[in-house]
C-alpha cells in the first residue's frame, strides 16, 4: 500500500523537476516566449495549463479502456479543447485584463505539446489517479520555469514585479544623471525568453550532473 | 498496403463493421457530451461575462474621454488644462491626487454614470434626450450595435460632463466634450470603438477600440496605448492647404496612412488630420480610416452644429 503511494508522488515529482517538461523535453516553448513579460500574466499562463493538462489527463485515463485506437488522438484533442474553452469562458468573465493580454494564448494551449505530450504519452496507459498527478506536475513544471522567466524579464524589462516597483525609481537615468539605471528593452521582447530559457537549461544540465 | 484477398474480406468484414459502429458511436456520444458540457458552461457564464464586457466598455469609453488612463487612475484637468490624476470623492467627485490613486471597478462605474450621458441626435443635427425621442435606452443599445448607431435617424452620442459644480458654472450648460461610438470593419472582423471629440467638436480627446479580432502584434495594435496615443490633438474636418477648414464640404475623418505621417505629409495642414500606420497591418489601417469617415459623416450636421455653438460662445466671451 504505501510502496503504491510513493511511486504515484513520483508521477507528480519526476514531472516538477526530473523530467521537467520545459527542460528537458524542450516542449511549450512558444507560449513560454510570448507570454512570459509579465509575472502575473505567466502565473494565470501557468496555471491554466496545469488546469487543462490535470484534468484533459484525467479524463483521458478514465476513458482509456472504451476509446477506440483508431480515433484516441481526435478524442484527446476534443478532452482538451472543452478544458481550454472553459479556461478561457472563465477568464473572460471574471479576469477581463488578463485574458485581453493573453489574447490567442489561451486558445492556443490546445496546441500546446505539453498537453498532448501527456494525454498520448502517459495517460492513456494509467490509471486515473497517476494520470492526474502525471499532468498536474507537468503543468506545475511548466508553470514554475515560466514564473521564473517572467520574473527575471519584468524585473529587467520594467523594473518591477506583479506590477510594483522593486528598482527604486532614484536609480534611473534621467536628464541630469545620464549615466544612471536604465530597463533592459531586449527583456520585453520574446526573444529575451529565449536566452533566459537557454541559461535556465544549462544550469539544469549542471545541477543534475553533479546529483 | 497488400491487397485482401476476397475471402479475407469476407471474415474480417462483421467485424469491422461493428468495429466501425462503435467508433462512430463512441465519437456521437462524445461530442454530444462535449457540446452538452460547453453549452451549460456558456449559460452558467453568460452573465458575469456581459458584465465584465460592460465594464470593459465603460472604461474604454473613459480612456478615450480621458477621465480614466490606461492603468486605471482617474484624470482631471488642472488649471493649465493638463490631465493630472485624480482620486475619488464621495458623490462621484475627482479631486486632484497621486499616481498610487487606483479606481475600483465600482468607482469606475459610478464615474460612468455620472460624468457620460448617452444621448440621441437627430438628422438636422439637435442633441435630445432618449425620454423626449421616446425611445428605450436599453433596447436602442443592444439592437443596433451591429448595424451601427450611425446609420439610424436617432444616433447615439455620450456628452461628457463636467467635474465640479465650479466648472459646471463656468462653461454653463456646455460638455465637456462628446464621444462618439465607431463601428467598421478591420482585417479579419467588425471593430468597436470610441472617438471623444472636444467642444469645438474637430479636435480629438482620444480615441479606443473595445472590441477587435484584429492579428495580435499587427493589427491588434489598434487597441494599445501607443497607437492610440497618437490622436488626441488630431483634427476630424480636414484642413485646406491653407490651413482653413471649410466645414460644410471638407471630407471627415483621420485617416491612417501608410508609414509616417511626417514622412508622408510632412508639415502641411493635412497632417493635423492624419496618424501614423502601423507596419505589417496596412488592411487594419484602411478599415479603421474607412470606419471614421463613414460614421462621422454621418454625424456632420451635428459637429457643424457644435462648432458654430463653439464660435459664438468665444466670440460672446470677448
Amino acid at each position: 500500500m504505501a510502496a503504491t503511494k510513493v511511486s504515484h508522488l513520483s508521477y507528480f515529482n519526476n514531472q516538477l523537476w526530473g523530467g521537467n517538461q520545459v527542460l528537458v523535453a524542450v516542449l511549450g516553448i512558444c507560449s513560454a516566449l510570448g507570454v512570459t513579460n509579465r509575472l502575473s500574466v505567466s502565473i494565470t499562463m501557468g496555471l491554466s495549463v496545469s488546469f487543462v493538462t490535470a484534468f484533459s489527463s484525467l479524463f483521458v485515463s478514465f476513458l482509456r479502456k472504451v476509446t477506440p485506437d483508431s480515433v484516441r488522438m481526435i478524442t484527446q484533442l476534443a478532452i482538451i479543447s472543452v478544458f481550454v474553452i472553459i479556461i478561457d469562458q472563465f477568464l473572460q468573465a471574471y479576469f477581463f485584463s488578463i485574458s485581453k493580454i493573453m489574447s490567442v494564448f489561451v486558445g492556443l494551449i490546445i496546441t500546446n505539446c505539453i498537453v498532448m505530450g501527456r494525454t498520448e504519452g502517459m495517460a492513456k496507459n494509467v490509471s486515473p489517479w497517476p494520470a492526474f498527478l502525471d499532468g498536474l506536475g507537468a503543468g506545475l513544471g511548466y508553470a514554475g520555469v515560466l514564473c521564473i522567466v517572467g520574473a527575471i524579464r519584468e524585473l529587467f524589462g520594467f523594473g518591477q514585479l506583479l506590477g510594483y516597483q522593486v528598482i527604486p525609481l532614484s536609480w534611473y537615468a534621467t536628464s541630469e544623471s545620464p549615466n544612471g539605471y536604465d530597463n533592459f528593452a531586449l527583456m520585453v521582447s520574446p526573444p529575451a525568453a529565449f536566452f533566459i530559457l537557454g541559461g535556465m537549461i544549462w544550469i539544469f544540465n549542471l545541477v543534475n550532473k553533479k546529483a | 498496403m497488400p491487397e485482401s484477398s476476397p475471402s479475407e474480406e469476407a471474415t474480417l468484414g462483421p467485424s469491422r463493421k461493428t468495429h466501425n459502429a462503435r467508433v462512430l458511436a463512441f465519437m456521437v456520444i462524445l461530442s454530444f457530451s462535449c457540446a452538452l458540457i460547453l453549452s451549460i458552461l456558456a449559460s452558467a457564464l453568460a452573465k458575469p461575462k456581459e458584465q465584465a464586457k460592460d465594464l470593459e466598455r465603460s472604461k474604454q469609453m473613459m480612456i478615450a474621454a480621458k477621465l480614466l488612463d490606461y492603468q486605471g487612475r482617474f484624470l482631471i484637468r488642472n488649471d493649465e488644462d493638463k490631465y493630472i490624476y485624480a482620486k475619488y470623492e464621495k458623490d462621484g467627485l475627482l479631486t486632484p491626487g497621486t499616481n498610487k490613486d487606483y479606481a475600483t471597478n465600482s468607482q469606475i462605474l459610478d464615474i460612468h454614470k455620472r460624468r457620460i450621458i448617452p444621448m440621441l441626435v437627430n438628422e438636422k443635427g439637435g442633441l435630445i434626450s432618449f425620454e423626449k425621442a421616446g425611445i428605450n435606452p436599453d433596447d436602442y443599445l443592444s439592437k443596433y450595435k451591429k448595424s451601427g448607431y450611425y446609420a439610424q435617424p436617432f444616433k447615439l452620442i455620450y456628452k461628457i460632463l463636467p467635474n465640479t459644480v465650479e466648472e459646471k458654472k463656468k462653461n454653463g450648460k456646455a460638455a465637456d466634450g462628446y464621444v462618439i461610438p465607431i463601428n467598421g470593419f478591420g482585417l479579419w472582423d467588425a471593430i468597436y470603438g470610441y472617438l471623444a471629440l472636444k467642444p469645438d467638436g474637430n479636435t480629438v480627446i482620444g480615441i479606443t477600440w473595445y472590441e477587435q479580432k484584429e492579428t495580435p502584434g499587427l493589427g491588434a495594435n489598434i487597441a494599445e496605448e501607443p497607437w492610440q496615443s497618437l490622436f488626441p490633438g488630431k483634427v476630424i474636418f480636414q484642413p485646406d492647404s491653407q490651413g482653413r477648414t471649410d466645414f460644410k464640404t471638407a471630407p471627415l475623418g483621420i485617416k491612417v496612412v501608410k508609414g509616417k505621417v511626417s514622412e508622408v505629409l510632412g508639415d502641411i495642414p493635412k497632417a493635423k488630420n492624419a496618424v501614423d500606420g502601423m507596419a505589417g497591418a496596412t488592411l487594419t489601417g484602411n478599415g479603421v480610416t474607412d470606419a471614421y469617415s463613414t460614421v462621422l459623416n454621418a454625424y456632420r450636421p451635428f459637429l457643424i452644429k457644435l462648432h458654430e455653438n463653439y464660435l459664438n460662445k468665444q466670440t460672446e466671451a470677448k
